[in-house]
C-alpha cells in the first residue's frame, strides 16, 4: 500500500521530468500521452491505496511512510514522509482522477499550440505539487506542497507568455498566494517555537500553549487557505487566472489548487477547533465570498469568468461547511464540485475551441444548432451546479446547508447567505446557459463556427470522451451519500475529522426542499430574463448596481489604492529625496572630482622631453637625499 | 691593490654623470642629447667597475657590460629617430617635438 501511495506521488513528477529532459526528441503528441499516462498511473496508485485502506479496520486507517530524513538540524528532524489516511486518499483520488481526465482533454485542446511539451510538463508538475500537498505528513512538507502549487499555477497561468495580460495575471496569482504562504509559514514557526510536533496526523498542542498562540496559529493557517482558495479578501487573482488555457482553469478549479484551502481546514481541524473564533471566521468568510462571487458572476460576459466566479462561490460553500465543522460535507462538495466544475470548464472549452478562441458570451448564442451534445453535457453540469436533484451538486450542497441548519444561531445566519447563494447560482448558471446555447444563432457564431463535418463529433476524441466521462460523474457522483440511506463519505472521513454538527435526516430533507425551490426560482428568473428572443432590458434600470458588479466590488481598485499606490509614492519619495541627492549625488561628486583633478594634472604633461628629464633628475636627487638622511 | 683609491674614481664618475645630465637638460639638439646620455651611462659604468674591482666581485663588471649593450641599442633607436626627423624635414630641436602635450 505504501508503495502504491509513493507511486501516486512520484509518477507525475517522473512524467514532468521525462518530458523536460526528452526535449525535442519526442513529438508534441507523445508529450501529451506521457503526461496523461503519468497522471493516470498516479490515479491507479491512488486507487490501489484506497482499496488497501478499505480492507483495514476503521480505526487502523492511518499509515505514515518515510523515505528518508529530508532535513536535520540537531534534535530537529523533518522526514520526507507521506501520510496515508482516509482524507488524503480521498484527495489523491480526486486530484489524480479528475486531473488525468483534464490532461487527456488537453491533448485535443492544445493540439497545434506552440510549446505543447512545456505545457504538458507543467501539467504533470501541477498534479505532482497538489499530490505532495495532500500527501505530506508534516507541516514543513505541507508548506512545500503549498509553495509548489503556487509555482506551477504561476507557470501555467502565464503559459501564453507573449501576452502581457497573461503575465500580469500569473504574477498576481503568485503574489497573492505568496502572501498566504507567508502567513502559513509564520504559523508554522509559531508551532515550532511552542515545541509542538510538526506531524500532521493526531496533532496536539504542547501543554501550556496559550490561547493567544492557538488563535494566531489558526489565523496564519487560515490566511494560507484563504489565499489558495481565492476567498475574500484575497480572491482577486482567481478571475484573472482565466488567462491560462481552459484546461488549466479546469485543473486549477476542479482538481488542484483552490481545493487546497478546504483540504487544509479539514486536515488541521484540531488547530481550528482549538481556536473556535477563527473557525467561525472561516465559515463567515465562506458565506460572504459565496454571496459576493455569486453577485459578480451575474454580470460577467466572459464565459470562463462566470465559471471562475461560480468556483469562488462554491468554495465559499465548502469553507462554510468546513468552518462550521461539517467536514465530510465540505469534502463531499469538494468532490462533486470537482466533477461538475471540470465538466463545465471542459464543455466551455469545446465551445471556445469551436468558436476559434472567442470567450465573450455576447458573441455566442444559439450554439444548440452546432453543438447539441456539448449542450447536453453543459446542461448536466449547470444543473448539478445549481443543485438540482438527483445530480451531484444537489446532495453535497444540501448536506452543507443542513449542517448550517443544525448549528447554532451563527450557522443559521450563514444559512440565509447560503440560500441566497443558491438563488444566485441558479440565475448566473442559467444566464450563461441561455446566452450560449439558446436563442437565435448569433451572427458572430455563424461566421466563426468551426466544427468538424457532421457525424465526426463536436471536437477531437480526447476532448469529447473526457467530457462524457465527467458528465456521467457529475450526474451520479452525488449518489454515494444519501442522507438516511447510506453515507459513504461521512463514514469514510469521520474517523479523521470528527464532525461538530450532525444534522438529522429531517433537517436534511427540509433544507433540500427549500434549496431546490430557491434554485428553481433562480433558474426561472434566468429563463424569464435571458430565455426569450427579446430580452427585457434590466441593465438600464440598475446602472449603479451594474457598474459596482462589473468592477467586482472595486476590490482591484481598492487594493490598487491601499497597497500599490502608496508603495509607488513611497518609492518615488525615496527616489527623489534619498536616491537622487544622496546616493546619485555622492557618486556624481566622486566622478566629477576625479575628472577635474585629472584635468588639472594633465597640464603638467607639457610634451617637452627636457622638462620630464628635469623632473626625473629632481626626483632622483630628492630620493638620494632621503636615503642618505634616513641611513 | 694598486692604482687610485675609490674616492677618486667616484669623483670622476660623478663629474661625468653631472656633465651628461647638464647636456641632457640644457641642449636642444637630439644628437647632443643622445651623446650626453651616453656620457651619463659611462659615468655610472665607471662607478660600477671601480666598486667591482675594490670589492673583488665580478657582478659590477657584468653590469657594466649589460649597460653598454643597453646603451648601444638605445643609440640605435635614438639615431633612427633622428634620421626619421631629418627625412621629414623637421627641425632638429627636442622642444618643438611636443605633440604629446597633455
Amino acid at each position: 500500500m505504501e508503495a502504491a501511495a509513493w507511486l501516486c506521488l512520484v509518477s507525475p513528477l517522473a512524467g514532468a521530468l521525462l518530458i523536460t529532459l526528452a526535449g525535442t526528441r519526442i513529438s508534441r503528441r507523445v508529450a501529451g500521452y506521457l503526461s496523461t499516462l503519468s497522471v493516470a498511473v498516479a490515479f491507479v496508485g491512488a486507487s490501489i491505496t484506497f482499496f488497501a485502506l478499505l480492507d483495514r479496520n476503521t480505526d487502523d486507517r492511518t499509515v505514515t511512510s518515510e523515505a528518508w530524513t529530508w532535513l536535520a538540524a540537531g534534535d530537529f528532524r523533518v522526514p520526507l514522509q507521506i501520510l496515508i489516511d482516509p482524507l488524503s486518499v480521498f484527495m489523491m483520488l480526486i486530484v489524480s482522477g479528475v486531473g488525468a481526465l483534464i490532461v487527456a482533454y488537453s491533448i485535443g485542446y492544445m493540439d497545434g499550440e506552440d510549446e505543447e511539451r512545456r505545457y504538458f510538463a507543467y501539467m504533470s508538475l501541477f498534479v505532482f505539487s497538489m499530490l505532495m500537498l495532500v500527501q505530506s505528513a508534516n507541516f514543513v512538507l505541507l508548506l512545500v506542497g503549498w509553495g509548489l502549487v503556487g509555482l506551477s499555477s504561476y507557470l501555467l497561468i502565464g503559459f501564453h507568455h507573449e501576452r502581457p495580460s497573461a503575465v500580469a495575471a500569473a504574477k498576481k496569482a503568485f503574489i497573492m498566494n505568496a502572501f498566504g504562504d507567508a502567513t502559513m509559514a509564520l504559523a508554522i514557526f509559531l508551532l515550532f517555537w511552542q515545541g509542538a510536533p510538526l506531524a500532521l496526523s493526531g496533532f496536539e498542542y504542547a501543554d501550556g500553549t496559550s490561547q493567544t498562540v492557538m488563535t494566531l496559529v489558526a489565523l496564519g493557517m487560515l490566511g494560507g487557505a484563504v489565499a489558495k482558495s481565492a476567498q475574500l479578501p484575497l480572491q482577486t487573482w482567481l478571475p484573472d487566472a482565466m488567462e491560462g488555457p481552459t484546461p488549466v482553469s479546469a485543473l486549477i478549479h476542479a482538481a488542484t489548487m483552490v481545493t487546497a484551502g478546504v483540504y487544509m481546514l479539514v486536515r488541521l481541524n484540531p488547530i481550528f477547533e482549538a481556536a473556535p473564533e477563527v473557525q467561525d471566521l472561516a465559515a463567515g468568510i465562506g458565506a460572504l465570498t459565496l454571496l459576493v462571487a455569486g453577485l459578480i458572476a451575474l454580470v460577467q460576459v466572459d464565459i470562463k469568468r462566470v465559471i471562475a466566479y461560480s468556483t469562488m462561490s462554491q468554495i465559499g460553500y465548502m469553507f462554510l461547511g468546513a468552518g462550521l465543522g461539517a467536514y465530510a460535507s465540505g469534502m463531499f462538495h469538494l468532490m462533486t464540485h470537482a466533477f461538475f466544475k471540470a465538466l463545465l470548464f471542459l464543455a466551455a472549452g469545446i465551445v471556445i475551441h469551436a468558436l476559434m478562441g472567442e470567450q465573450d458570451m455576447r458573441n455566442m448564442g444559439g450554439l444548440r444548432a452546432y453543438l447539441p451534445k456539448t449542450r447536453i453535457a453543459f446542461l448536466v453540469g449547470a444543473l448539478a451546479l445549481a443543485g438540482m436533484p438527483p445530480l451531484s451538486g444537489f446532495w453535497s450542497k444540501d448536506s452543507i446547508l443542513a449542517g448550517a441548519l443544525a448549528d447554532g444561531w451563527y450557522g443559521r445566519t450563514l444559512l440565509v447567505a447560503g440560500l441566497i447563494g443558491v438563488f444566485l447560482t441558479g440565475v448566473y448558471t442559467f444566464r450563461m446557459f441561455f446566452l450560449v446555447f439558446e436563442g437565435d444563432v448569433s451572427p458572430y457564431a455563424r461566421e466563426h463556427i468551426h466544427v468538424p463535418e457532421p457525424g465526426h463529433g463536436e471536437g477531437p476524441f480526447s476532448m469529447t470522451s473526457t467530457v462524457w466521462v465527467l458528465t456521467v460523474l457529475a450526474a451520479i457522483g452525488g449518489l454515494i451519500q444519501i442522507p438516511g440511506l447510506w453515507e459513504l463519505v461521512s463514514d469514510w472521513l469521520d474517523p479523521v475529522a470528527e464532525p461538530l454538527v450532525e444534522p438529522s435526516v429531517l433537517q436534511d430533507y427540509t433544507i433540500s426542499a427549500i434549496s431546490v425551490a430557491i434554485g428553481l426560482a433562480g433558474i426561472g428568473v434566468a429563463w424569464w430574463i435571458y430565455g426569450h428572443a427579446t430580452r427585457p432590458s434590466f441593465t438600464r434600470r440598475f446602472v449603479l448596481a451594474q457598474r459596482l458588479l462589473e468592477h467586482k466590488f472595486y476590490f482591484d481598485e481598492a487594493y490598487d489604492w491601499v497597497f500599490y499606490k502608496p508603495a509607488v509614492w513611497i518609492a518615488n519619495a525615496w527616489r527623489r529625496f534619498v536616491e537622487k541627492p544622496l546616493i546619485e549625488g555622492s557618486i556624481d561628486a566622486v566622478a566629477g572630482g576625479t575628472r577635474r583633478a585629472g584635468g588639472e594634472v594633465s597640464h603638467t604633461q607639457t610634451g617637452l622631453v627636457r622638462s620630464y628629464a628635469l623632473a626625473l633628475a629632481f626626483g632622483v636627487a630628492i630620493l638620494v637625499l632621503v636615503f642618505i638622511s634616513v641611513r | 691593490m694598486t692604482g687610485p683609491e675609490i674616492p677618486l674614481y667616484l669623483t670622476v664618475a660623478s663629474f661625468l654623470f653631472a656633465t651628461g645630465a647638464l647636456g641632457v637638460l640644457l641642449r636642444r639638439n637630439p644628437l647632443i642629447v643622445l651623446l650626453s646620455l651616453e656620457i651619463m651611462l659611462n659615468g655610472a659604468n665607471l662607478a660600477f667597475i671601480a666598486f667591482a674591482r675594490r670589492l673583488g666581485d665580478a657582478s659590477g663588471q657584468i653590469f657594466a657590460v649589460a649597460v653598454m649593450a643597453v646603451a648601444a641599442s638605445e643609440v640605435v633607436v635614438g639615431l633612427g629617430l633622428v634620421v626619421a626627423l631629418h627625412r621629414r624635414d623637421l627641425e632638429l630641436d627636442v622642444d618643438t617635438l611636443s605633440t604629446l602635450k597633455g
